[in-house]
């Protein structure tokens, strides 16, 4: 096991009491926009439909730049979302989930449009207070595999009503594989949501901008 | 004789809506975030007999008002939690005004 396995491992034994968090699918007759910067490496937007609280059905575009080779990918990709299981507990909510999709990929580095598949899973812990997530993400092609693994934990300084400003600081970890970038890659984010309106922004430990918006409505 | 005949009838007249529940109190399990607690809002406000909704999380509590005379099914109000991705661990059916219950989880009326 190499040391950045153990980390891994390490992280994943601290959150594992509850497991699972943040949400590819909303609620029933839910729809979900989402944004993200990430440190100009990846940047992805999102939407999907939920039918039922299970599952939801979208599509979504990602593009990476290598900080690595000069190597940049451009994926549009339609997804399925599915729950597999939410623990709802009195003070907590823990969820896992799963996705698969497909889609088509240009890129610098390859002629033409090649056909990608798209997996990934999330496990997530939340209270009012604190906050845990895992996720894997893959894109694959015949040129390429990227795969792009965060965890965050997150911390809230007061426990939000319904009707207010929810805060939470936010750390970050992400490791991509694929020649995008060496090393894991930390960030700090403030997050702020309410509503369906939530929004966060924060630092990595390279000193560029990581961002997210995400509309639920 | 005549008074109390009259004051019969009126107490018969008032009563049906008397009795009635003005409000759903339902306990709920998951409920931690405002974010993803939206749902639910949404899902009770599309019923016909709903006037208003309060959720709050400290209190685990999701109280729907109630149009005069009217009433949600328990089966239909779980069903609408469950779509919403929350468990409900219990209902109750009062008169307490949805006023009186959003001041009492220290909310102010949006």
């Amino acid at each position: 096991m190499t040391q950045r396995s153990r980390v891994l491992a390490g992280a994943l034994v601290l959150i594992a009491p509850g497991l699972a968090l943040a949400k590819p699918i909303a609620f029933a007759d839910g729809t979900t926009e989402m944004l993200e910067y990430g440190a100009g490496t990846m940047t992805e937007a999102q939407a999907f439909y939920a039918p039922e609280y299970n599952y939801s059905v979208g599509g979504g575009h990602a593009e990476f730049d290598s900080a690595i080779t000069p190597e940049t990918v451009r994926i549009t990709y339609a997804r399925f979302n599915y729950l597999v299981h939410r623990w709802n507990l009195e003070s907590a909510q823990a969820n896992v989930y799963v996705w698969g999709g497909a889609g088509g990929a240009t890129g610098n580095t390859f002629n033409g449009t090649e056909a990608t598949v798209n997996a990934g899973g999330q496990a997530d812990y939340e209270t009012r207070r604190v906050y845990a997530s895992l996720k894997t993400d893959l894109q694959r092609a015949s040129p390429f595999s990227i795969r792009v693994d965060t965890l965050q934990l997150g911390i809230a300084p007061y426990e939000h009503e319904y009707n207010q400003i929810a805060t939470w600081f936010v750390v970050q970890a992400r490791e991509y594989t694929g020649e995008i970038q060496h090393g894991i890659e930390s960030a700090f984010l403030v997050r702020f949501f309410k509503g369906g309106t939530w929004i966060e922004a924060g630092v990595t430990n390279g000193g560029k901008l990581q961002a997210m918006a995400m509309y639920n409505f | 004789m005549k008074p109390y005949r009259v004051l019969f009838t009126a107490l018969l007249a008032i009563s049906p809506s008397a009795v009635r529940a003005a409000t759903i109190e339902m306990h709920v399990n998951g409920l931690v975030c405002a974010f993803c607690a939206q749902g639910i809002e949404k899902k009770l406000r599309k019923f016909p007999a709903t006037v208003d909704v309060v959720v709050s999380l400290e209190q685990r509590l999701v109280a729907v008002a109630l149009k005069d005379g009217q009433d949600i099914p328990d089966a239909e109000l779980r069903r609408a939690l469950t779509n919403a991705g929350y468990t409900v661990t219990a209902i109750e059916r009062n008169d307490t005004p949805i006023g009186a219950i959003r001041s009492r989880v220290g909310q102010a009326k949006p």
